[in-house]
């Protein structure tokens, strides 16, 4: 079974109340939603209150999971992003950087996986590779560093309606290419 | 795809883009959801976005979390109550067994079964109640070891309209395998496959909503409706 199988049968556990396939989830995928929470917010104490309402929100709404169609990974990862983006848009800014010095690097995906990902990520980087450079960054920084339509703006230093512009024909070349 | 052929689709694509990148506003992120919920093609464009864009959380490195963050999880949903799920299902279950206990008796001496259709088992090696939390499904299940049948009944609630119960057969930590759709009717019959019969042994039975003739994948793609832990007669 792939590790993508293994998750979605987790999840499905976890929507008849199985808490070892909670803890299972909890225990692979973690770190990565956490490395994700952590770019957004760049603050230990808030990723950490942000990675805890993440999971519980993955206790409550496992059952839901199917009927979304996203994979495993992405319905997590947008759960995180979701969290961390409202969380920060609430409390403003981002704060200054943090010290990471006490995390631990984490065990990354096996070969197999790899070899998976690296063909998703290298046809979305070729997509990328036909946008212009600082739009491409844009698009990166919004799903990254959760930037709004204004931070991009003020970074870029550009009109925040020039941006809005910018980003929207970003995404339309991109669904063009991808679809291609 | 050009601004003059589909303006509409684009105007939709980008939406979706800039929802999965969480650049709306709340107010136009939820007008937004409000549209997913009815509409299946934006559903689509939306979880094309959330693929795509997945490929660029690769390069995030993952970060182990402090343990403090299992414990606090641990404590907010396992501990906070006082008691699991699986503990409040159980106490539900109790409750209710003996009323139902009371009454099965009551049936089987006012009313005689019909002498066609499926039979309960004379010796059942298994026993199931599978409820719902609320109590508005009850299916019992008994596993008959001569035959390799599991009859089901099922005393309270029914499918949607339109929809169809699904029953499975969950063992320790493998994912749900499916037993078939419940017929309409409220007596059945179920073959267990043979390579599935040690499953039942400590096992739970799990009834899920789902379309006519089930589930299309191997999963359950609906809510769980009722569940039921499988107890050695």
């Amino acid at each position: 079974m792939s590790k993508r199988d293994e998750i979605e049968a987790m999840i499905a556990r976890v929507a008849i109340g199985d808490k070892n396939a909670f803890r299972q989830v909890y225990s692979d995928t973690s770190a990565k939603l956490f490395g994700i929470i952590l770019r957004i917010l760049d603050d230990r104490s808030e990723a950490e209150d942000v990675l805890q309402e993440v999971f519980v929100k993955v206790w409550h709404n496992a059952g839901k999971y199917q009927a979304n169609g996203f994979s495993p990974m992405t319905w997590l990862i947008a759960i995180a992003r979701n969290a961390a983006i409202d969380r920060k848009r609430r409390h403003g800014t981002k704060t200054a950087a943090a010290e990471l010095d006490d995390s631990l690097p984490d065990a990354g995906p096996g070969p197999e996986e790899k070899a998976v990902q690296a063909s998703e990520r290298a046809r979305l980087d070729a997509c990328f590779e036909e946008l212009e450079e600082r739009r491409a960054d844009a698009v990166r920084r919004a799903y990254l560093e959760g930037e709004s339509y204004a931070e991009l703006a003020a970074h870029f230093e550009v009109p925040l309606n020039t941006m809005k512009t910018w980003l929207r024909r970003c995404l339309l070349s991109l669904r063009e290419c991808l679809t291609r | 795809m050009s601004d003059q052929e589909h303006p509409d689709r684009d105007d939709d694509v980008v939406l979706a883009g800039e929802y999965a990148l969480g650049l709306l506003t709340p107010e136009e992120a939820t007008v937004f959801e409000e549209r997913l919920a009815n509409e299946p093609d934006l559903r689509q464009l939306h979880a094309q976005w959330a693929e795509d864009f997945t490929a660029l959380a690769e390069e995030v490195s993952p970060v182990t979390p402090p343990s403090r963050v299992r414990k606090k999880l641990e404590n907010r949903l396992f501990q906070k109550a006082g008691q699991s799920f699986w503990q409040r299902l159980a106490r539900s279950r109790l409750a209710g067994a003996a009323t139902a206990a009371a009454l099965a008796l009551v049936a089987l001496v006012l009313v005689d079964l019909p002498s066609t259709g499926p039979m309960p088992p004379d010796d059942p090696v298994y026993h199931a109640d599978i409820v719902s939390e609320d109590g508005n499904l009850v299916v019992a299940a008994g596993y008959d070891d001569t035959n390799g049948e599991l009859y089901v009944e099922r005393s309270q609630g029914a499918a949607r309209p339109g929809r169809a119960l699904e029953l499975w057969l969950i063992a320790g930590d493998k994912p749900p395998v499916s037993l078939g759709v419940l017929p309409e009717t409220e007596r059945a019959r179920l073959t267990v496959e043979p390579d599935l019969r040690t499953a039942l042994d400590g096992g739970v039975f799990a009834i899920s909503d789902e379309p006519p003739g089930g589930s299309p994948k191997g999963a359950p793609t609906g809510d769980v409706l009722a569940v039921g832990e499988i107890t050695r007669l």
